[in-house]
């Protein structure tokens, strides 16, 4: 574990300090094994980073709402936000505690997360009190300037949920058809006995590309629900680390990824297991058509001491196309010797006796196919704790598979 | 009915069927006997359309429309209905929908408007009701974790829907308790009358004692090699086949 170690006297060395690491180790090579199957030349093309400049965009908002322009949380919103007596709000900046600024050693080795820390600007530490229990979802959504168009927005904001706590959080960003470099480093702290839903969906038919850091620090007795439905992405490449560092808690993620013409989706997914009786479910999904690509590397650590863990990793492929391509590579790396963990990948086509079985019924092969490939897709959606992210993703499904 | 003239048909470049000449009239059940290997399903396969199958000579005729070119879906929506040997499983598509699905895809096709939602729940339930299994078979998704005779009762249920004209059951008595067959029997008959027709393809006598054909049929090496009554299905269970091959 690293620390940034802010404080405000020494924010500008380590954004100096990060400069310096990605200049020295430039953008990420194929050499690397979570870039191996994922090129980073475009990034060159957003190669001019985002000024600080917080023009007017218009958004709409709603008292369930948080608003985060170019990854800056609006004041406005969060002013007229429901629930805003149960938060804490400040600017990272003014942060003071190395433990929350504590964050995993595998990004800041990172050099793509290094040149989001060197970048960005106005990122926020919010933070839920504890015993903060609120059944509606709270929605997050993201807007960018439009005269950013080819730019590239770094982010960093801290989400901490208090002791007690219930959370649901639902992401989505409202962009116009133009594209940006997204490059979005968040920090999650779940303190002991929360229980914290995320749902993101993401959508979006531009050359956008979006390349995420998440880190989950999870103490004791802890429910983390992680889900995701990226659709028609031309470049996602995400990564989430989630550190299981007390006993009792559970980190369940499903990720389904929906691909056409030349979009990569890309799912890094690291789980310490660093205490006992502690579980974590990985489900990743990936819809392939034409000539899209997805790349799964999964990894399991279960530490030496944390008996009684629970893992299970699962990624399914599902190509519809001779020229669509997935890359899977589950890990384990198992050091505690009373444990059940399991892990699997297959990746092939449409199976053609189902095929037969639907149209044996009368149902024409276009139709079949299309309820195999939802049948497919709806297994991980089904499995979304959320159900608005359950109701925009089999909308987006529907739209995908018939577009 | 059906008409099945001269049939021959290969998969892989290897003939199964040898010449198969079989008429099943409307109203009538047929039955074929015949040992592992002689064809008996590849006949069910071949009626069906499925594609694996290559058709070399001969013809299949629906109510005298040839449908020996005709696609899977399309012999389906004329209505031939093949009761899967091996059902598949289909995780993720409930057997509701997958049942509505199908069952307007032939309405569509008779010209007839879509069954609502509440009709379609109505009339399932009937149906299992009949079959000895709960409504909440309909929340499943297609025959996965199904036992063996749930997936069978799963293709009676399929054909008391669609109500097709001409029913193929494939070794559907295989693997089934004695309750389960007299469910799966009662099924069929519920489904035959006047204007429809049955083809089962069974190794055992014990289902026939529940459905009574009107013609037995016995199949060696890709043929019919003969054809007759009840008595026939009681010379087999008593001598096997190798009378036949004198």
């Amino acid at each position: 574990m690293g620390i940034l170690g802010w404080r405000t006297k020494m924010i500008d060395s380590i954004k100096k300090n990060s400069l310096e690491f990605f200049n020295t180790n430039g953008l990420p090579s194929k050499k690397l094994e979570n870039w191996k199957f994922t090129s980073s030349r475009n990034f060159k093309n957003f190669s001019e980073p985002l000024s600080n400049d917080q023009k007017s965009v218009d958004f709409d908002t709603d008292e369930l709402s948080l608003v985060f322009i170019n990854g800056v949380l609006n004041q406005e919103s969060l002013k007229n936000f429901k629930f805003s007596h149960l938060l804490e709000v400040q600017s990272l900046y003014s942060v003071k505690s190395k433990n929350l600024l504590e964050c995993s050693d595998n990004f800041l080795n990172e050099s793509m997360f290094n040149l989001g820390i060197s970048e960005f600007e106005n990122g926020s530490y919010i933070s839920f009190k504890k015993n903060s229990v609120i059944d509606e979802v709270i929605n997050i959504k993201n807007y960018f300037l439009k005269d950013n168009e080819d730019k590239r927005i770094s982010s960093f904001n801290i989400f901490h949920i208090g002791q007690g706590s219930e959370i649901s959080i639902m992401e989505q960003d409202f962009k116009e058809n133009y594209s940006i470099f997204n490059l979005k480093l968040n920090k999650f702290i779940c303190e002991d006995s929360t229980i914290f839903k995320y749902g993101k969906s993401f959508n979006d038919n531009s050359k956008t590309h979006s390349l995420s850091y998440s880190y989950y620090q999870l103490k004791k007795d802890v429910s983390l629900k992680i889900d995701s439905m990226v659709k028609c992405s031309f470049f996602n490449k995400e990564f989430i680390e989630v550190d299981l560092n007390n006993t009792g808690s559970e980190a369940k993620i499903n990720i389904l990824n929906l691909g056409k013409e030349n979009h990569h989706v890309d799912n890094n997914i690291l789980i310490n297991h660093n205490a006992e009786h502690c579980t974590s479910f990985q489900h990743v999904r990936n819809v392939l058509d034409n000539k899209s690509t997805a790349v799964f590397n999964g990894k399991v650590i279960v530490s030496e001491g944390a008996q009684q863990t629970d893992s299970n990793q699962s990624n399914k492929n599902l190509l519809l196309s001779l020229d669509s391509n997935a890359f899977s590579n589950p890990q384990l790396e198992i050091y505690a010797d009373d444990v059940s963990c399991g892990h699997g990948s297959t990746t092939g086509a449409l199976d053609e006796n189902s095929i037969f079985y639907l149209r044996a019924r009368g149902i024409n092969r276009a139709a079949a196919q299309k309820i195999l490939i939802k049948a497919f897709a709806k297994e991980v959606i089904d499995d979304f704790s959320l159900s608005s992210l359950q109701d925009i993703s089999e909308i987006a499904l529907d739209s995908w598979i018939d577009g | 009915m059906i008409k099945i003239d001269r049939l021959k048909a290969s998969i892989d470049d290897k003939e199964i069927l040898k010449g198969i000449d079989l008429e099943i009239p409307a109203g009538e059940v047929h039955v074929i006997m015949g040992r592992n290997g002689s064809g008996k399903s590849t006949l069910a396969n071949v009626i069906a359309g499925n594609e694996a199958y290559e058709v070399d000579s001969g013809s299949i005729a629906m109510n005298n429309n040839d449908i020996t070119e005709m696609s899977i879906e399309n012999r389906a929506l004329e209505g031939i209905f093949l009761c899967f040997q091996y059902p598949v499983a289909i995780p993720g598509v409930g057997m509701a929908y997958f049942l509505r699905s199908a069952l307007n895809a032939h309405r569509k096709h008779q010209g007839k408007d879509e069954m609502d939602a509440l009709e379609f729940l109505n009339n399932a339930k009937k149906i299992l009701s009949e079959l000895g299994l709960d409504d909440s078979f309909l929340k499943r998704s297609i025959n996965d974790g199904f036992s063996g005779g749930e997936k069978k009762k799963s293709e009676i249920l399929q054909l008391l829907t669609i109500n097709p004209k001409l029913a193929v059951l494939d070794e559907t008595d295989s693997g089934l308790d004695v309750d389960a067959l007299r469910t799966v029997a009662k099924g069929v008959n519920k489904f035959k009358n006047e204007n429809n027709s049955v083809l089962i393809i069974t190794h055992y006598q014990r289902l026939l004692d529940y459905i009574k054909p009107d013609v037995v049929h016995l199949m060696i090496d890709g043929k019919i090699v003969k054809s007759g009554d009840m008595s026939l299905v009681e010379k087999v269970e008593k001598d096997g086949y190798s009378w036949l091959e004198n």
